[in-house]
């Protein structure tokens, strides 16, 4: 059309990348892009989950919807899942979701013949494709610290001697507005960065205690005291709370206007954990495209334009044109 | 029992059409726009594009029932311009705006695992 454009060019700037954890900078755009963005890694970038579940054998203590539904919630490792069909618009199987292109079969067949408990967990599902398996809780245990030797997968059912499961389960494509167990997100939240600014003369009035007095009022360690100078200075941002309870005190002492904070309203700061299913980085990434998809079904259709332009057509001769 | 089936909330059913449009027949240059199966997602991030537009005098959308699985974005616009125009302007601009955080993004990935 013409060249008139209000686009953004907004800025990234990547603090921390773990494969599960991701904390990023997002400037130069407004809320509704952030949220957008929150709402869509929740809800709506798909993942692989276990959907239907044949059980061939059960003697367990669980019955079967009770290991059905856990089965559904373990996460399975989903980096093919943007290139999968939904089940519902296959056509290679006419939407039983039966074949190579929208699941993935597991075969799991556990029984019990020793006097020990047996545990029966996600390590004992059996995939028909080496991409799609349950997330391996040990893989990434270095980091966090748990003792590798002590992980044991996702425990599904316990078994005592005699009892055994056997089932069929197969793996769909999904997102989270259908139901949680398809959300590739742990948590994905962001916060407006604030602008702290100490009124660095009214601050010099107060005495060292009252200056500690003050700095204590913050229920995050905002603050702190530099040892030599005697000055407050802000240690971290970005641990307010936008609780206002610095400001309270400071109008409690008498003291209006000793500290102001602002959220910059075009800067956002995004902390993204994943379950798993896929790396934090990636979510992001696919939640952009996901958002992009989205955008692009909404464009109106050829025939409704051209209806209006019609329209409008007609509407200038009415104006007398 | 009678729960709607899940998938309601964002198929599309056959026959519908994904985007409507109704021109205002007492206001010129106003009209709405019928989002079927979409929600606040689209709703605000369009909204607030909409408001960057000069031209664009009114833009709000609104979810008119939880269980009613669509929006309606509600544009009016000078004489310069039209709510077609506008609507398309927004989604070009918002796409670009997408493709852009994209490749920043990717960028930064990579300088970030460079480091590692």
């Amino acid at each position: 059309m013409d060249g008139v454009s209000y686009q953004r060019f907004p800025k990234v700037k990547i603090r921390e990348m773990k494969d599960d954890y991701l904390k990023f900078e997002l400037r130069e755009t407004d809320a509704s892009i952030a949220n957008a963005l929150r709402r869509v890694m929740i809800a709506e970038v798909p993942t692989i989950a276990i959907d239907l579940v044949e059980i061939e054998g059960n003697s367990s203590v669980l019955n079967d919807e009770f290991i059905a539904h856990r089965l559904g919630l373990i996460p399975l490792t989903s980096e093919r899942a943007m290139g999968m069909r939904f089940s519902r618009d296959c056509d290679a199987c006419d939407g039983d979701g039966q074949c190579e292109y929208c699941s993935v079969e597991f075969h799991l067949h556990v029984r019990c013949d020793t006097d020990q408990t047996l545990d029966v967990t996600s390590y004992d599902l059996r995939s028909s494709d080496p991409s799609v398996v349950p997330v391996d809780v040990a893989q990434h245990s270095e980091s966090t610290g748990y003792d590798a030797s002590e992980q044991r997968g996702i425990i599904i059912v316990k078994l005592r001697r005699g009892q055994e499961l056997r089932l069929r389960a197969i793996a769909r494509k999904g997102i989270g507005k259908d139901h949680a167990k398809w959300s590739p997100a742990a948590t994905v939240t962001f916060m407006y960065e604030p602008e702290i600014h100490i009124n660095e003369d009214l601050m010099e009035t107060l005495t060292l205690d009252e200056k500690r007095d003050w700095i204590e009022s913050s229920p995050t360690k905002v603050f702190g005291l530099d040892p030599n100078t005697h000055q407050v200075v802000v240690v971290d941002p970005e641990a307010y709370t936008y609780d206002d309870e610095v400001i309270k005190k400071a109008e409690a002492m008498g003291k209006p206007g000793l500290v102001e904070i602002y959220a910059k309203e075009d800067s956002f700061i995004f902390t993204v954990e994943s379950t798993g299913a896929i790396k934090a980085s990636q979510l992001v990434v696919n939640a952009i495209e996901v958002l992009k998809q989205k955008l692009d079904v909404v464009r109106p259709s050829e025939e409704t334009e051209e209806a209006d332009d019609q329209f409008g057509e007609l509407g200038a001769h009415m104006r007398g044109g | 029992m009678n729960a709607p089936d899940r998938y309601e909330r964002f198929v599309v059913p056959e026959g519908t059409k994904k985007v409507s449009y109704e021109r205002d027949t007492k206001i010129i240059n106003a009209a709405s726009f019928t989002l079927e199966r979409e929600e606040h997602t689209i709703g605000n991030i369009l909204r607030m594009q909409l408001h960057r537009d000069p031209n664009v005098l009114f833009a709000g959308y609104k979810l008119p029932h939880p269980l009613q699985y669509k929006i309606i974005v509600r544009i009016h616009t000078t004489s310069q311009s039209s709510p077609m125009q506008a609507y398309n302007q927004a989604i070009n601009d918002l796409d670009r705006e997408l493709n852009h955080l994209k490749n920043a993004f990717e960028e930064e990935m990579m300088r970030i695992s460079r480091e590692y």
